[in-house]
């Protein structure tokens, strides 16, 4: 029987406002080549100039992921020629790397795993190339801004675990606020290494799959390499150590048709920017900055907040949420569940429909607690509520402000009812006649009515119970 | 005195203009110390401040808006600066000049200037003998007397081996002390921009200006507020020196005698690890070249080869056709020691040595205040025959790049004539006791008298 | 030193050498000058990799305010548009 290892690469782009080691904007999406300046161009003569907050996102990373924090971190440059790489070399970190010997918790099918992490180092990105015809084109706007790698031991075994591990370290990484997640925009990106060997005998001979950019793609490319290392090996021939591209479209991994090049980045200390020690100023900076891992969070919501687990999953996909959602319980003893859910049902549908994100909303927490009280105490409606955060979300109002204006008070008063009811009732004969022959479901019709003559503010529940008295069911 | 009297005035009207740039032109069709010459090129620039109104003359391996950096290479030969180095920015701060760029040895790799493969530079005092280098150019145009001052680079004695031959003086700062941003790296970890200078008064205030932290360049670090006590009471000479021409030689043993007529103690210094300089330099500056010079491929900017067949060919012909002989020796080289599998042999084993060397004028600095050694051991050579070989030329730089190693200052001084050609020595110093050394050398040159080539000056400066 | 060193070492660094042998001379004359270091005892010696390395420097995250990229596309040998141009390198 065979065993399968995967390792991971993963390379997020930290949400600097300037590139590593310049002042240049690391904005995505400008037109080509208008964020380079001498220094990410290579220019003779410039040097690079560290970027204290990338240095302390990747601390924060390496933290989070139980890394052995270096105590003194130096850039190497790693040398090797490539067209996207204006230096010719790539400043990276090599002999002593942010991070060492941490490890990630996972959750595959309800079981947890423990993933091993290798190193966390911080490097430039290179720029972007577009091929067309007989010739390429260079755009470097992308050249120089910080990414950030993760390597992992090969401890995953199946192509549903590193789904997960991706999205997983996806969702950590949005909470600590240091990448966007963003996988088809290249934001983070993964490279994974495979090898397949018989039970008991270590690691094989592994391939890298790359041009893997969602999470999905991940477990398909995965699970496609593990089955055919396995044709290989059981046809008694070798697996070759290459680099495979994953192929979308076919759902097939083919091998890079690479040239016969002698490899060898002589990695050597970069010269041009003293080691990094983190002081206690800059370690209180990293902790102050530091969250409680996305999982770790669900697994309190489901425990101890009694949250269902689809309001839990909700949440946590998005830091966000769960912001709003604490800040919320925070305020007010407000029961959790009830809060989770109308964050997750009405708050997300509208802000949905509005196409708004929640930091673009006036949503706050003290106005959530405010709708959920006004509901809970029945001066607001339920059938109103949407309404109000649809105004919450564009207006900037407070909802009593909004119920008040609106008038969407719900009617108390008992003869208003009374006289609502009888009103219906003597305006609708047929129907009355229908609901005394035994046809219940006209009795909605009324019910209905009763609601139109109120604008809604009545509460259908007691019109129901009036409507049912008066007819003597 | 008053510092620099006779140049302030020299670009403020059409007649001194005129007179200066006669001057210049009559010295270069000599010499060809400078690569490009234009007083007016920058004049906005020129604010005021202690150096309002001075020219100057910048190595060509640093960066100055609006001129070019070719950094006397055919790969750049066509590229124009679109910034300013720091140290230039702080003298045009302070009211200097930028009036040209200096020929230099290509890359700065080089101990003559004629690697230089745009202009051959000739001697002031020697026509057929060589400026030195690498910043040969520098060196000439301050002997001649076309500036007051110039910027050079020393990653390995390129300010101070050139100054010692055209007879003026050479400082190599303490590493990190003045900002190497705009100098075009050859060897990051043992290079900083230095001065040329006929007075040393003149030096000490460009070096005042130059020094200093610099955000933009990460490894430059701050000068001590207290500056090391400058009182000299101990010389260290080193125990074995061999090998010197015998007019170095002479220049050497006249230089200990002064010092000692100076009042001042001769200590005797061993520092083993010195047998090891030229190895050990020549191991990490071709290493670091190796990676600083990959840049150059022709398609940012550049030279770039018409052979457009492939991409590979394009960077490999563009580079052929691009470096001299000497450059992509060093390329190779600094390649080859850091492959994988030679490593640790070449340069992790550089590198620990570099620390011995460090350890030893550590050490050595704690029995005396300044030391005292050659700084070639030849004079100036003439081309054709006496010419060192590439190689010879690389061993004699054991004085020079000790200091670069261990990322001390070191300072040469002009000692004498012999032959036509000048002599000099060289002073090394703990980190930031460049003003030490400016003392000394004040001391040790105050009734030498001006030793300049025949047509120095020429009173035209009135 | 062999010749397909020195052939494997310029292709490392995109050099095309066109008389390796006349190169390998110089190359070799000066490796024998570098083997010299085997002499010394390096025993407990740390490598210097920063000559005088004083404390952290880290730079502020915040942009600057120039725009150069038009004098800079302006010095590319070849472009198209705002891009510089290669041969392609698929
Ligand atoms: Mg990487
Ligand atoms: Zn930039």
């Amino acid at each position: 029987m065979y065993q399968s290892f995967i390792g991971l690469e993963i390379h997020i782009h930290l949400l600097t406002k300037t590139k590593a080691f310049c002042g240049c904007t690391s904005e995505f999406g400008a037109p080509p080549n208008t964020h380079i300046c001498p220094v990410c161009l290579g220019y003779p003569g410039v040097l690079p100039a560290a970027n204290e907050e990338a240095m302390r996102m990747s601390y924060m990373v390496a933290k989070i992921l139980h890394c052995t924090l270096s105590p003194k971190c130096y850039f190497d440059r790693k040398n090797y020629f490539y067209p996207d790489m204006t230096k010719n070399y790539q400043i990276s970190q090599f002999h002593d790397p942010v991070g060492r010997d941490g490890y990630f918790d996972i959750e595959v099918e309800g079981e947890h795993k423990r993933v091993r992490i290798h190193d966390v180092h911080l490097e430039e990105d290179a720029g972007k190339m577009i091929h067309s015809g007989k010739t390429s084109l260079c755009d470097y706007n992308r050249a120089g801004t910080s990414l950030l790698e993760i390597v992992t031991e090969p401890d995953l075994v199946t192509g549903k675990d590193a789904e997960a591990f991706i999205r997983e370290f996806r969702r950590m990484v949005r909470h600590l606020g240091v990448c966007d997640g963003n996988m088809e925009e290249g934001s983070l990106r993964c490279d994974a290494n495979v090898s397949i060997n018989l039970q008991g005998q270590g690691l094989g001979t592994k391939t890298e799959v790359k041009n893997l950019n969602s999470a999905r793609f991940v477990r398909k490319a995965l699970e496609y390499e593990i089955k055919r290392q396995k044709r290989v090996l059981t046809k008694g021939e070798k697996v070759i150590q290459e680099t495979r591209l994953w192929d979308g479209d076919n759902n097939v991994t083919a091998g890079m048709r690479t040239k016969e090049k002698a490899h060898d980045y002589r990695y050597f200390p970069e010269p041009d920017m003293p080691p990094f020690c983190p002081d206690d100023a800059f370690m209180a900076a990293v902790d102050e900055r530091m969250v409680e891992l996305p999982l770790a969070k669900k697994q309190r919501y489901l425990n101890d907040l009694k949250l269902s687990l689809d309001a839990a999953e909700f949440l946590v996909e998005d830091s966000k949420f769960c912001d709003l959602f604490e800040a919320a319980l925070a305020l007010e003893s407000s029961e959790p569940k009830l809060v989770a859910n109308w964050l997750c049902g009405d708050v997300q549908g509208q802000l949905k429909r509005a196409d708004v994100s929640l930091e673009e909303s006036h949503i706050s927490a003290g106005r959530l607690n405010e709708l959920v009280g006004l509901v809970e105490s029945g001066k607001l409606l339920r059938g109103k509520a949407k309404e109000v955060i649809e105004l919450i979300i564009n207006d900037d109002k407070d909802p009593a402000v909004i119920v008040k204006e609106q008038g969407f008070e719900q009617v108390l008063d008992e003869s208003q009812i009374d006289d609502w009811v009888k009103q219906a009732i003597d305006g609708n004969p047929q129907a009355v006649e229908q609901i005394q022959a035994g046809n219940k479901k006209t009795l909605s019709f009324l019910v209905g009515q009763v609601m139109r003559f109120s604008k809604g503010k009545a509460d259908p529940k007691k019109a129901t119970e009036k409507l049912e008295q008066a007819l003597g069911l | 005195m008053t510092l620099l009297q006779g140049w302030k005035g020299v670009l403020s009207d059409d007649r001194t203009k005129e007179n200066y740039k006669q001057y210049v032109t009559g010295w270069e069709e000599k010499i060809h110390s400078l690569l490009e010459f234009d007083i007016d090129r920058n004049a906005e620039s020129a604010a005021a401040g202690p150096l309002a109104g001075v020219p100057f003359a910048v190595k060509d391996n640093i960066a100055v808006k609006n001129f070019n950096l070719t950094c006397g290479s055919k790969i750049l030969e066509t590229l124009n600066s679109p910034y300013t180095a720091t140290a230039v920015e702080r003298l045009q701060a302070a009211g200097a000049r930028v009036v040209g760029k200096t020929n230099l040895d290509e890359f700065g790799m080089g101990s003559s200037t004629d690697n230089s493969a745009l202009a051959q530079t000739n001697n002031p005092w020697n026509l057929n003998a060589v400026a030195g280098g690498s910043s040969g150019g520098s060196a000439a145009a301050v002997a001649a007397g076309l500036v007051p001052f110039a910027l050079g680079s020393d990653t390995g004695g390129s300010v101070r081996q050139p100054a010692s031959f055209c007879g003026c003086l050479g400082l190599k700062p303490t590493y990190g002390s003045v900002s190497r941003f705009g100098l075009v790296a050859y060897a990051s970890s043992l290079e900083v921009i230095g001065v040329l200078a006929k007075e040393v008064d003149v030096m000490e205030a460009v070096y005042d200006i130059i020094a200093g932290r610099d955000e933009k360049d990460q490894s430059s670090v701050a000068r001590p507020e207290v500056a090391p006590h400058t009182e000299i009471k101990k010389v260290g000479v080193l125990r074995q020196i061999a090998e010197l021409s015998p007019a170095i030689e002479a220049a050497y043993q006249a230089a200990i005698e002064q010092v000692k007529s100076l009042g001042l103690e001769v200590v005797e210094i061993d520092i083993p690890a010195l047998d090891y300089v030229v190895p050990a330099y020549y191991t990490i500056a071709t290493a670091e070249a190796s990676a600083n010079l990959a840049r150059y491929t022709g398609i940012r900017y550049g030279h770039r080869t018409a052979d457009d067949s492939s991409m590979e060919q394009m960077v490999a012909a563009s580079r052929n056709e691009g470096f001299g002989d000497e450059v992509k020796l060093r390329i190779l080289l600094g390649t080859y020691v850091l492959r994988s599998g030679f490593q640790d042999q070449y340069y992790i084993r550089a590198q620990k040595i570099r620390t011995a060397i460090r350890n030893g004028f550590d050490e050595a600095f704690q029995a005396v205040d300044v030391m005292l050694t050659p700084v070639f051991p030849t004079q100036s050579f003439l081309r054709g025959e006496g010419e060192l070989t590439p190689f010879q030329q690389k061993l004699a730089d054991k004085f020079t790049a000790a200091a670069n190693l261990a990322g001390i200052p070191a300072l040469t001084y002009p000692t004498g004539v012999a032959g036509g050609l000048p002599t000099a020595m060289q002073l090394l110093a703990p980190d930031f006791a460049e003003h030490r050394m400016f003392e000394l050398v004040r001391r040790l040159t105050d009734e030498q008298g001006n030793i300049a080539p025949v047509g120095y000056d020429e009173g035209w400066r009135k | 030193m062999n010749v397909n060193e020195l052939k494997t070492t310029a292709q490392l660094a995109m050099l095309d050498i066109p008389d390796p042998e006349k190169l390998a001379q110089a190359f070799t004359e000066m490796l024998e000058n570098f083997s010299k270091m085997m002499e010394v005892d390096v025993e407990g010696l740390e490598p210097t990799t920063h000559a005088l390395a004083q404390g952290n420097r880290l730079r502020n995250d915040t942009p600057r305010g120039t725009d150069e990229s038009d004098a800079l596309l302006a010095r590319a040998p070849a472009r198209k548009d705002r891009f510089f141009k290669i041969p392609n390198v698929l």
